[in-house]
Protein backbone atom coordinates (compact mmCIF):
# COMPACT_ATOMS: atom_id res chain seq x y z
CA UNK A 1 0.00 0.00 0.00
CA UNK A 2 1.46 3.25 -1.15
CA UNK A 3 0.64 4.95 2.37
CA UNK A 4 2.79 7.47 3.94
CA UNK A 5 3.36 5.37 7.37
CA UNK A 6 6.21 7.81 9.30
CA UNK A 7 2.93 10.12 9.82
CA UNK A 8 1.23 8.09 11.50
CA UNK A 9 3.99 5.90 13.46
CA UNK A 10 3.49 8.56 16.70
CA UNK A 11 -0.56 7.77 16.71
CA UNK A 12 -0.73 4.20 15.93
CA UNK A 13 1.00 3.21 19.52
CA UNK A 14 -0.64 4.63 22.20
CA UNK A 15 1.84 5.32 25.02
CA UNK A 16 0.00 3.33 27.63
CA UNK A 17 0.02 -0.06 25.85
CA UNK A 18 4.15 0.87 25.03
CA UNK A 19 4.51 1.08 28.27
CA UNK A 20 2.90 -2.17 29.23
CA UNK A 21 4.81 -3.87 26.54
CA UNK A 22 8.20 -2.35 27.36
CA UNK A 23 7.58 -3.50 31.01
CA UNK A 24 7.32 -7.01 30.13
CA UNK A 25 10.40 -6.65 27.88
CA UNK A 26 10.11 -7.80 24.22
CA UNK A 27 10.15 -4.79 21.92
CA UNK A 28 7.96 -1.98 20.98
CA UNK A 29 5.79 -2.34 17.11
CA UNK A 30 6.90 -0.16 14.51
CA UNK A 31 3.36 1.07 12.38
CA UNK A 32 4.18 -0.85 9.67
CA UNK A 33 4.39 -4.10 11.96
CA UNK A 34 1.04 -3.31 13.22
CA UNK A 35 -1.21 -2.60 9.73
CA UNK A 36 0.77 -6.02 8.36
CA UNK A 37 -0.78 -7.79 11.72
CA UNK A 38 -3.78 -5.90 11.29
CA UNK A 39 -4.19 -7.63 7.60
CA UNK A 40 -3.21 -11.29 9.59
CA UNK A 41 -6.45 -12.02 10.79
CA UNK A 42 -8.66 -11.28 7.90
CA UNK A 43 -5.89 -13.11 5.64
CA UNK A 44 -6.08 -16.38 7.99
CA UNK A 45 -9.62 -16.43 8.13
CA UNK A 46 -10.02 -16.64 4.19
CA UNK A 47 -7.42 -19.57 4.16
CA UNK A 48 -9.55 -21.32 6.61
CA UNK A 49 -12.04 -20.86 4.61
CA UNK A 50 -10.56 -22.21 1.49
CA UNK A 51 -9.37 -24.86 3.60
CA UNK A 52 -12.91 -26.06 4.69
CA UNK A 53 -14.18 -25.87 1.34
CA UNK A 54 -11.46 -28.19 -0.10
CA UNK A 55 -11.22 -30.84 2.12
CA UNK A 56 -13.45 -30.46 4.78
CA UNK A 57 -16.01 -31.35 2.27
CA UNK A 58 -18.27 -28.06 2.32
CA UNK A 59 -20.94 -28.66 -0.76
CA UNK A 60 -19.46 -25.43 -3.31
CA UNK A 61 -23.13 -24.96 -3.09
CA UNK A 62 -23.89 -24.11 0.04
CA UNK A 63 -20.77 -21.92 0.16
CA UNK A 64 -18.07 -21.78 -3.02
CA UNK A 65 -14.19 -21.34 -1.91
CA UNK A 66 -12.37 -17.96 -1.90
CA UNK A 67 -10.65 -19.37 -4.96
CA UNK A 68 -14.07 -20.02 -6.77
CA UNK A 69 -15.22 -17.03 -6.12
CA UNK A 70 -11.98 -14.92 -7.65
CA UNK A 71 -12.08 -17.68 -10.58
CA UNK A 72 -15.53 -16.47 -11.31
CA UNK A 73 -14.79 -13.11 -10.68
CA UNK A 74 -12.14 -13.55 -13.43
CA UNK A 75 -14.20 -15.01 -15.71
CA UNK A 76 -16.45 -11.95 -15.47
CA UNK A 77 -13.81 -9.40 -15.76
CA UNK A 78 -12.36 -11.11 -18.90
CA UNK A 79 -15.69 -11.20 -20.75
CA UNK A 80 -16.44 -8.00 -19.63
CA UNK A 81 -19.85 -8.18 -18.60
CA UNK A 82 -18.69 -7.37 -14.44
CA UNK A 83 -17.75 -3.72 -15.87
CA UNK A 84 -21.05 -3.70 -17.56
CA UNK A 85 -23.10 -4.56 -14.33
CA UNK A 86 -20.87 -2.73 -12.09
CA UNK A 87 -20.85 0.25 -14.43
CA UNK A 88 -25.01 0.14 -14.25
CA UNK A 89 -25.15 -0.15 -10.63
CA UNK A 90 -22.74 2.77 -9.62
CA UNK A 91 -24.26 4.95 -12.48
CA UNK A 92 -27.72 4.88 -10.50
CA UNK A 93 -26.54 5.09 -7.04
CA UNK A 94 -24.62 8.34 -8.46
CA UNK A 95 -27.23 9.42 -10.01
CA UNK A 96 -29.79 8.79 -7.08
CA UNK A 97 -27.46 10.43 -4.61
CA UNK A 98 -26.67 13.69 -6.61
CA UNK A 99 -30.59 14.06 -7.11
CA UNK A 100 -31.84 13.38 -3.73
CA UNK A 101 -28.55 14.73 -1.98
CA UNK A 102 -28.97 17.96 -4.15
CA UNK A 103 -32.95 18.38 -3.21
CA UNK A 104 -31.86 17.55 0.11
CA UNK A 105 -29.42 19.81 0.82
CA UNK A 106 -31.70 22.88 -1.30
CA UNK A 107 -34.59 22.17 1.34
CA UNK A 108 -32.10 22.00 3.89
CA UNK A 109 -30.61 25.48 3.07
CA UNK A 110 -33.79 27.16 2.75
CA UNK A 111 -35.46 25.84 5.80
CA UNK A 112 -32.32 26.35 7.82
CA UNK A 113 -32.48 29.75 6.83
CA UNK A 114 -35.74 30.60 7.07
CA UNK A 115 -38.03 30.33 9.86
CA UNK A 116 -41.16 30.85 7.54
CA UNK A 117 -39.91 27.83 5.03
CA UNK A 118 -39.47 25.53 8.27
CA UNK A 119 -43.22 26.88 9.31
CA UNK A 120 -44.00 25.69 5.47
CA UNK A 121 -42.01 23.13 4.53
CA UNK A 122 -40.41 21.24 7.77
CA UNK A 123 -43.98 19.18 8.81
CA UNK A 124 -44.38 17.85 5.51
CA UNK A 125 -40.80 16.83 4.92
CA UNK A 126 -40.88 14.70 8.57
CA UNK A 127 -44.01 13.32 7.44
CA UNK A 128 -42.84 11.80 4.63
CA UNK A 129 -39.49 11.19 6.42
CA UNK A 130 -41.48 8.79 8.42
CA UNK A 131 -42.45 6.27 5.75
CA UNK A 132 -39.69 3.59 5.83
CA UNK A 133 -39.04 4.24 2.05
CA UNK A 134 -38.62 0.56 1.36
CA UNK A 135 -42.03 0.49 1.95
CA UNK A 136 -43.09 2.73 -0.66
CA UNK A 137 -41.25 0.03 -3.29
CA UNK A 138 -44.44 -1.18 -4.66
CA UNK A 139 -45.72 1.97 -5.32
CA UNK A 140 -42.60 2.69 -7.07
CA UNK A 141 -43.25 -0.09 -9.54
CA UNK A 142 -46.41 1.09 -10.45
CA UNK A 143 -45.46 4.95 -10.66
CA UNK A 144 -42.44 3.90 -12.56
CA UNK A 145 -42.75 0.75 -14.01
CA UNK A 146 -39.38 -1.49 -13.46
CA UNK A 147 -36.93 1.05 -15.73
CA UNK A 148 -34.00 3.17 -14.53
CA UNK A 149 -36.30 5.73 -12.95
CA UNK A 150 -37.84 3.78 -10.22
CA UNK A 151 -34.51 2.62 -9.03
CA UNK A 152 -33.08 6.29 -9.02
CA UNK A 153 -36.29 7.60 -7.68
CA UNK A 154 -35.66 4.99 -4.36
CA UNK A 155 -32.44 5.85 -4.03
CA UNK A 156 -32.62 9.52 -3.96
CA UNK A 157 -35.62 9.47 -1.46
CA UNK A 158 -33.09 7.73 0.71
CA UNK A 159 -30.35 9.93 0.21
CA UNK A 160 -32.78 13.28 0.85
CA UNK A 161 -33.84 13.05 4.28
CA UNK A 162 -29.96 12.41 6.14
CA UNK A 163 -28.89 15.39 4.25
CA UNK A 164 -31.58 17.59 4.49
CA UNK A 165 -31.54 16.84 8.11
CA UNK A 166 -28.09 17.57 8.75
CA UNK A 167 -28.42 20.28 6.62
CA UNK A 168 -30.58 22.16 8.78
CA UNK A 169 -29.33 21.37 11.97
CA UNK A 170 -26.05 22.38 10.80
CA UNK A 171 -27.33 25.86 9.55
CA UNK A 172 -29.06 26.47 13.15
CA UNK A 173 -26.12 25.27 15.06
CA UNK A 174 -24.15 28.09 13.34
CA UNK A 175 -23.21 29.66 16.44
CA UNK A 176 -24.82 33.30 17.08
CA UNK A 177 -21.94 34.96 18.62
CA UNK A 178 -20.19 34.34 15.10
CA UNK A 179 -23.24 36.01 13.09
CA UNK A 180 -22.65 39.26 15.48
CA UNK A 181 -18.61 39.91 14.11
CA UNK A 182 -20.11 39.09 10.51
CA UNK A 183 -22.32 42.18 11.17
CA UNK A 184 -19.67 44.39 12.66
CA UNK A 185 -17.53 43.56 9.71
CA UNK A 186 -19.56 44.44 7.74
CA UNK A 187 -19.79 41.12 5.78
CA UNK A 188 -21.94 41.13 2.76
CA UNK A 189 -25.08 38.83 2.87
CA UNK A 190 -23.05 36.45 0.49
CA UNK A 191 -20.08 36.59 2.21
CA UNK A 192 -22.15 35.69 5.74
CA UNK A 193 -23.38 32.36 3.97
CA UNK A 194 -19.92 31.16 2.22
CA UNK A 195 -17.74 32.21 4.98
CA UNK A 196 -19.98 31.44 8.49
CA UNK A 197 -22.70 29.60 8.02
CA UNK A 198 -21.78 26.82 5.56
CA UNK A 199 -18.74 26.36 6.90
CA UNK A 200 -20.10 26.25 10.12
CA UNK A 201 -22.87 23.74 9.19
CA UNK A 202 -20.09 21.30 7.31
CA UNK A 203 -19.69 19.19 10.20
CA UNK A 204 -22.98 18.13 10.44
CA UNK A 205 -23.57 18.52 6.53
CA UNK A 206 -20.85 15.69 6.25
CA UNK A 207 -21.95 13.38 8.55
CA UNK A 208 -25.25 13.47 6.79
CA UNK A 209 -23.48 12.39 3.49
CA UNK A 210 -21.86 9.58 5.03
CA UNK A 211 -25.14 8.39 6.63
CA UNK A 212 -26.49 9.03 3.20
CA UNK A 213 -23.89 7.00 0.80
CA UNK A 214 -24.80 3.79 3.17
CA UNK A 215 -28.64 4.21 2.67
CA UNK A 216 -27.89 4.67 -0.96
CA UNK A 217 -26.21 1.12 -1.11
CA UNK A 218 -29.47 0.02 1.16
CA UNK A 219 -31.66 1.38 -1.50
CA UNK A 220 -29.81 -0.16 -4.51
CA UNK A 221 -29.67 -3.41 -2.95
CA UNK A 222 -33.27 -3.64 -2.71
CA UNK A 223 -34.35 -1.40 -5.72
CA UNK A 224 -32.09 -3.66 -8.35
CA UNK A 225 -33.49 -6.76 -7.09
CA UNK A 226 -36.71 -5.76 -9.24
CA UNK A 227 -37.12 -6.87 -12.34
CA UNK A 228 -33.65 -5.78 -13.89
CA UNK A 229 -31.36 -6.82 -16.91
CA UNK A 230 -28.37 -5.13 -15.68
CA UNK A 231 -26.64 -4.46 -12.40
CA UNK A 232 -24.82 -6.02 -9.35
CA UNK A 233 -28.26 -6.90 -8.31
CA UNK A 234 -29.28 -8.12 -11.22
CA UNK A 235 -26.07 -10.75 -11.31
CA UNK A 236 -27.08 -11.72 -7.63
CA UNK A 237 -31.02 -12.45 -8.68
CA UNK A 238 -29.94 -14.16 -12.00
CA UNK A 239 -27.19 -16.10 -10.05
CA UNK A 240 -30.29 -17.46 -7.49
CA UNK A 241 -31.98 -18.65 -10.28
CA UNK A 242 -29.19 -20.95 -11.63
CA UNK A 243 -27.36 -21.52 -8.14
CA UNK A 244 -24.79 -19.96 -9.01
CA UNK A 245 -23.50 -19.65 -5.60
CA UNK A 246 -20.01 -18.30 -6.44
CA UNK A 247 -21.56 -15.38 -8.38
CA UNK A 248 -23.75 -14.29 -5.08
CA UNK A 249 -21.10 -14.08 -3.09
CA UNK A 250 -19.14 -12.20 -5.58
CA UNK A 251 -22.15 -9.76 -5.19
CA UNK A 252 -22.08 -9.95 -1.86
CA UNK A 253 -18.07 -9.11 -2.04
CA UNK A 254 -18.23 -6.36 -4.65
CA UNK A 255 -21.13 -4.48 -2.14
CA UNK A 256 -18.83 -4.69 0.24
CA UNK A 257 -16.04 -3.32 -1.35
CA UNK A 258 -17.74 -0.26 -2.50
CA UNK A 259 -19.52 0.71 1.11
CA UNK A 260 -15.92 0.45 1.94
CA UNK A 261 -14.50 2.44 -0.74
CA UNK A 262 -17.59 5.49 -0.08
CA UNK A 263 -16.99 5.54 3.62
CA UNK A 264 -13.26 5.93 2.60
CA UNK A 265 -14.53 9.04 0.19
CA UNK A 266 -16.70 10.59 3.01
CA UNK A 267 -13.47 9.83 5.39
CA UNK A 268 -11.10 11.83 2.37
CA UNK A 269 -14.11 14.94 2.45
CA UNK A 270 -14.26 15.06 5.79
CA UNK A 271 -10.22 15.74 6.12
CA UNK A 272 -10.19 17.97 3.33
CA UNK A 273 -13.28 19.80 4.31
CA UNK A 274 -12.50 19.75 8.00
CA UNK A 275 -8.97 20.45 8.02
CA UNK A 276 -9.52 23.32 10.51
CA UNK A 277 -11.51 21.05 13.05
CA UNK A 278 -9.83 19.88 16.11
CA UNK A 279 -11.29 16.60 15.38
CA UNK A 280 -10.09 16.03 12.01
CA UNK A 281 -7.21 17.54 12.00
CA UNK A 282 -4.76 14.18 12.30
CA UNK A 283 -5.02 11.39 10.37
CA UNK A 284 -7.25 9.34 12.91
CA UNK A 285 -8.07 5.68 12.22
CA UNK A 286 -11.86 4.90 13.97
CA UNK B 1 -10.90 67.96 18.37
CA UNK B 2 -13.44 66.28 16.49
CA UNK B 3 -15.77 63.80 17.91
CA UNK B 4 -15.51 60.05 16.94
CA UNK B 5 -19.33 59.59 18.05
CA UNK B 6 -21.10 62.01 19.93
CA UNK B 7 -24.56 60.16 21.82
CA UNK B 8 -27.76 62.39 23.03
CA UNK B 9 -30.60 61.80 25.27
CA UNK B 10 -30.11 57.71 24.53
CA UNK B 11 -32.92 55.50 25.47
CA UNK B 12 -33.34 52.09 25.89
CA UNK B 13 -36.11 49.55 27.45
CA UNK B 14 -36.01 46.21 27.67
CA UNK B 15 -39.93 45.64 28.30
CA UNK B 16 -40.85 47.48 30.61
CA UNK B 17 -37.40 48.16 32.29
CA UNK B 18 -35.70 51.03 31.45
CA UNK B 19 -31.66 50.18 30.94
CA UNK B 20 -30.58 53.48 29.34
CA UNK B 21 -32.29 56.81 29.66
CA UNK B 22 -31.42 60.32 28.97
CA UNK B 23 -27.87 59.42 28.25
CA UNK B 24 -25.20 61.90 26.54
CA UNK B 25 -21.78 61.04 25.64
CA UNK B 26 -19.19 62.55 23.49
CA UNK B 27 -15.95 60.44 22.39
CA UNK B 28 -13.46 62.49 20.41
CA UNK B 29 -10.91 61.29 18.17
CA UNK B 30 -8.13 59.47 19.85
CA UNK B 31 -9.63 58.92 23.12
CA UNK B 32 -9.79 56.72 25.19
CA UNK B 33 -12.23 56.53 26.91
CA UNK B 34 -13.36 53.89 30.10
CA UNK B 35 -16.61 52.93 31.00
CA UNK B 36 -17.14 51.15 34.88
CA UNK B 37 -20.42 50.69 36.26
CA UNK B 38 -21.70 47.17 38.26
CA UNK B 39 -23.36 44.72 36.18
CA UNK B 40 -26.60 45.84 35.11
CA UNK B 41 -26.23 49.31 35.02
CA UNK B 42 -26.27 49.34 31.03
CA UNK B 43 -23.05 49.61 29.70
CA UNK B 44 -22.92 46.76 27.80
CA UNK B 45 -26.19 47.61 26.21
CA UNK B 46 -24.66 51.41 25.80
CA UNK B 47 -22.08 49.54 23.56
CA UNK B 48 -23.93 47.16 21.88
CA UNK B 49 -26.06 50.13 20.54
CA UNK B 50 -23.30 52.00 19.49
CA UNK B 51 -22.23 48.61 17.56
CA UNK B 52 -25.39 48.83 15.73
CA UNK B 53 -25.79 45.01 17.32
CA UNK B 54 -29.00 46.04 19.17
CA UNK B 55 -31.93 48.64 18.27
CA UNK B 56 -32.55 51.97 20.49
CA UNK B 57 -35.95 53.42 21.54
CA UNK B 58 -34.96 57.09 21.45
CA UNK B 59 -32.17 59.69 21.52
CA UNK B 60 -29.55 59.74 18.08
CA UNK B 61 -26.15 58.61 17.96
CA UNK B 62 -23.80 60.23 15.80
CA UNK B 63 -20.76 58.50 14.48
CA UNK B 64 -19.32 56.15 11.71
CA UNK B 65 -21.56 53.49 10.42
CA UNK B 66 -19.69 50.68 11.73
CA UNK B 67 -17.24 50.98 13.93
CA UNK B 68 -14.72 48.20 14.65
CA UNK B 69 -16.01 46.39 18.08
CA UNK B 70 -13.72 43.46 19.91
CA UNK B 71 -15.98 41.27 22.45
CA UNK B 72 -14.92 39.55 25.41
CA UNK B 73 -14.28 36.25 23.70
CA UNK B 74 -12.09 36.52 20.93
CA UNK B 75 -14.82 35.11 18.46
CA UNK B 76 -12.38 33.84 15.32
CA UNK B 77 -13.72 31.59 12.74
CA UNK B 78 -12.27 28.37 13.65
CA UNK B 79 -12.33 27.09 9.67
CA UNK B 80 -10.29 30.20 8.50
CA UNK B 81 -6.70 30.50 9.02
CA UNK B 82 -5.71 33.87 10.78
CA UNK B 83 -5.56 36.76 7.68
CA UNK B 84 -9.05 35.28 6.59
CA UNK B 85 -9.92 36.20 10.12
CA UNK B 86 -8.60 39.59 10.26
CA UNK B 87 -9.06 40.68 6.32
CA UNK B 88 -12.98 39.52 6.92
CA UNK B 89 -15.59 41.55 5.13
CA UNK B 90 -13.03 43.54 3.44
CA UNK B 91 -12.95 42.50 -0.42
CA UNK B 92 -10.10 44.62 -1.75
CA UNK B 93 -7.49 42.82 -3.15
CA UNK B 94 -5.31 44.64 -1.01
CA UNK B 95 -6.94 42.31 1.83
CA UNK B 96 -4.54 39.65 2.87
CA UNK B 97 -1.44 42.42 2.96
CA UNK B 98 -3.41 44.60 5.10
CA UNK B 99 -4.27 41.26 7.15
CA UNK B 100 -0.79 40.29 7.58
CA UNK B 101 0.53 43.95 8.52
CA UNK B 102 -2.15 43.98 11.19
CA UNK B 103 -1.36 40.92 12.10
CA UNK B 104 2.88 42.03 12.46
CA UNK B 105 1.30 45.14 14.36
CA UNK B 106 0.11 42.98 17.07
CA UNK B 107 3.39 40.95 17.37
CA UNK B 108 1.81 37.99 14.97
CA UNK B 109 3.96 38.38 11.84
CA UNK B 110 4.30 34.74 9.64
CA UNK B 111 1.34 33.51 11.69
CA UNK B 112 -1.33 34.43 8.90
CA UNK B 113 -1.77 30.54 7.31
CA UNK B 114 -2.06 29.32 10.91
CA UNK B 115 -5.27 28.19 12.20
CA UNK B 116 -7.02 29.81 15.46
CA UNK B 117 -6.90 26.69 17.43
CA UNK B 118 -2.75 26.91 17.35
CA UNK B 119 -3.26 30.11 19.46
CA UNK B 120 -3.41 30.97 23.11
CA UNK B 121 -6.35 33.04 24.61
CA UNK B 122 -4.54 36.30 24.71
CA UNK B 123 -2.73 35.62 20.87
CA UNK B 124 -6.54 34.99 19.57
CA UNK B 125 -7.35 38.40 21.59
CA UNK B 126 -4.76 40.08 19.61
CA UNK B 127 -6.21 38.54 16.28
CA UNK B 128 -9.31 40.09 17.32
CA UNK B 129 -7.58 43.38 18.35
CA UNK B 130 -5.91 43.15 14.38
CA UNK B 131 -9.48 42.51 12.97
CA UNK B 132 -10.54 45.55 14.78
CA UNK B 133 -7.66 47.78 13.79
CA UNK B 134 -7.33 46.72 10.40
CA UNK B 135 -10.29 48.51 9.26
CA UNK B 136 -9.09 52.14 10.78
CA UNK B 137 -11.84 52.48 12.33
CA UNK B 138 -13.16 56.21 13.72
CA UNK B 139 -14.33 54.16 16.67
CA UNK B 140 -13.28 51.48 18.87
CA UNK B 141 -15.65 49.89 20.87
CA UNK B 142 -13.80 47.02 23.57
CA UNK B 143 -16.17 45.07 25.61
CA UNK B 144 -14.25 43.63 28.56
CA UNK B 145 -11.98 42.17 26.12
CA UNK B 146 -9.40 41.28 28.55
CA UNK B 147 -11.17 39.89 31.24
CA UNK B 148 -10.54 36.30 30.34
CA UNK B 149 -6.72 36.70 30.56
CA UNK B 150 -4.38 36.18 33.06
CA UNK B 151 -2.72 38.96 34.95
CA UNK B 152 0.39 38.80 33.06
CA UNK B 153 -1.30 38.73 29.75
CA UNK B 154 -3.81 41.41 30.28
CA UNK B 155 -0.68 43.51 31.63
CA UNK B 156 1.17 43.34 28.43
CA UNK B 157 -2.62 43.28 26.37
CA UNK B 158 -2.61 47.46 28.09
CA UNK B 159 0.61 48.40 27.10
CA UNK B 160 -0.17 47.06 23.73
CA UNK B 161 -3.81 48.37 23.33
CA UNK B 162 -2.43 51.79 24.29
CA UNK B 163 0.35 52.08 21.74
CA UNK B 164 -1.94 50.98 19.01
CA UNK B 165 -4.57 53.22 20.06
CA UNK B 166 -1.88 55.91 20.03
CA UNK B 167 -0.90 55.01 16.47
CA UNK B 168 -4.36 54.64 14.77
CA UNK B 169 -6.19 57.35 16.77
CA UNK B 170 -9.43 56.03 17.19
CA UNK B 171 -11.97 56.83 19.40
CA UNK B 172 -12.20 54.38 21.82
CA UNK B 173 -14.78 53.25 24.41
CA UNK B 174 -13.64 49.87 26.96
CA UNK B 175 -16.33 48.76 28.71
CA UNK B 176 -14.54 47.05 31.99
CA UNK B 177 -15.37 46.10 35.48
CA UNK B 178 -11.74 46.32 36.25
CA UNK B 179 -11.02 49.81 37.95
CA UNK B 180 -7.24 49.33 37.90
CA UNK B 181 -7.21 48.67 33.65
CA UNK B 182 -9.37 51.75 33.23
CA UNK B 183 -6.72 53.79 35.58
CA UNK B 184 -3.79 51.92 33.49
CA UNK B 185 -4.97 52.80 29.92
CA UNK B 186 -7.74 55.65 29.76
CA UNK B 187 -8.01 59.27 29.08
CA UNK B 188 -11.22 59.35 30.72
CA UNK B 189 -12.87 57.51 33.09
CA UNK B 190 -16.79 57.15 33.20
CA UNK B 191 -18.81 55.51 35.80
CA UNK B 192 -22.20 54.48 34.72
CA UNK B 193 -25.14 54.39 37.14
CA UNK B 194 -29.01 53.32 36.47
CA UNK B 195 -28.79 53.93 32.85
CA UNK B 196 -27.12 57.34 32.92
CA UNK B 197 -23.24 58.57 33.02
CA UNK B 198 -23.20 59.60 36.72
CA UNK B 199 -19.66 60.47 37.36
CA UNK B 200 -16.01 61.68 35.10
CA UNK B 201 -13.08 61.44 35.59
CA UNK B 202 -9.63 63.51 33.73
CA UNK B 203 -7.59 60.12 34.43
CA UNK B 204 -4.11 62.58 34.13
CA UNK B 205 -5.49 65.51 36.82
CA UNK B 206 -6.40 63.09 39.01
CA UNK B 207 -3.13 60.95 38.98
CA UNK B 208 -0.89 63.55 39.22
CA UNK B 209 -0.49 62.85 42.84
CA UNK B 210 -0.63 58.82 42.16
CA UNK B 211 -3.12 57.22 41.36
CA UNK B 212 -4.31 55.60 44.62
CA UNK B 213 -6.72 58.71 45.44
CA UNK B 214 -8.81 57.80 42.32
CA UNK B 215 -8.55 54.77 42.94
CA UNK B 216 -10.42 55.05 45.74
CA UNK B 217 -12.99 57.14 44.53
CA UNK B 218 -14.04 54.85 41.75
CA UNK B 219 -14.25 51.88 43.92
CA UNK B 220 -16.48 54.45 46.14
CA UNK B 221 -18.65 55.19 43.11
CA UNK B 222 -18.90 51.61 42.55
CA UNK B 223 -19.96 50.96 46.32
CA UNK B 224 -17.07 49.36 47.40
CA UNK B 225 -15.53 50.50 50.15
CA UNK B 226 -12.14 49.68 51.31
CA UNK B 227 -11.83 48.81 55.03
CA UNK B 228 -8.82 50.98 56.06
CA UNK B 229 -10.13 54.32 54.40
CA UNK B 230 -13.60 53.33 56.39
CA UNK B 231 -11.56 53.36 59.29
Amino acid sequence: MAIDLSTRAPRTVPSGYRAGHLARGPRSWSARELLVLSWLAPLLFALAWEAVCRFGGMNEQVMPAPSAVLATAWTLVKDGSLFVHLGYSLLRAATGFLIGGGIGFGLGLIVGFSRLAEALLDRSIQMIRAIPFLALLPLVIVWFGVDEAGKIFLVSLGVLFPIYINTVLGIRQVDPKLLEVAKVTGLSLRGRITKIILPGAMPSILTGVRYALAVAWLALVIAETIATTKGIGFLAMDAREFLQTNVIVLTIVIYAAIGVIADGIARALERRLLAWHPNYAREERR
Amino acid sequence: MSAAVTVRALRRRYGERVVIEGLDLRIETGEFVAMLGESGCGKTTLLRALAGLDPVDGGRIDGPAQPAVVFQEHRLLPWAPLWQNVALGIETPEAKPQAVAALREVGLAGRENDWPRNLSGGQSQRVALARALVREPRLLLLDEPFAALDALTRIKMHALIKDLVARHRPGVLLVTHDVDEAIAIADRILVMRAGRIAASYDVAAETEAGSDRLRGKLLGELGVTLHDRAA
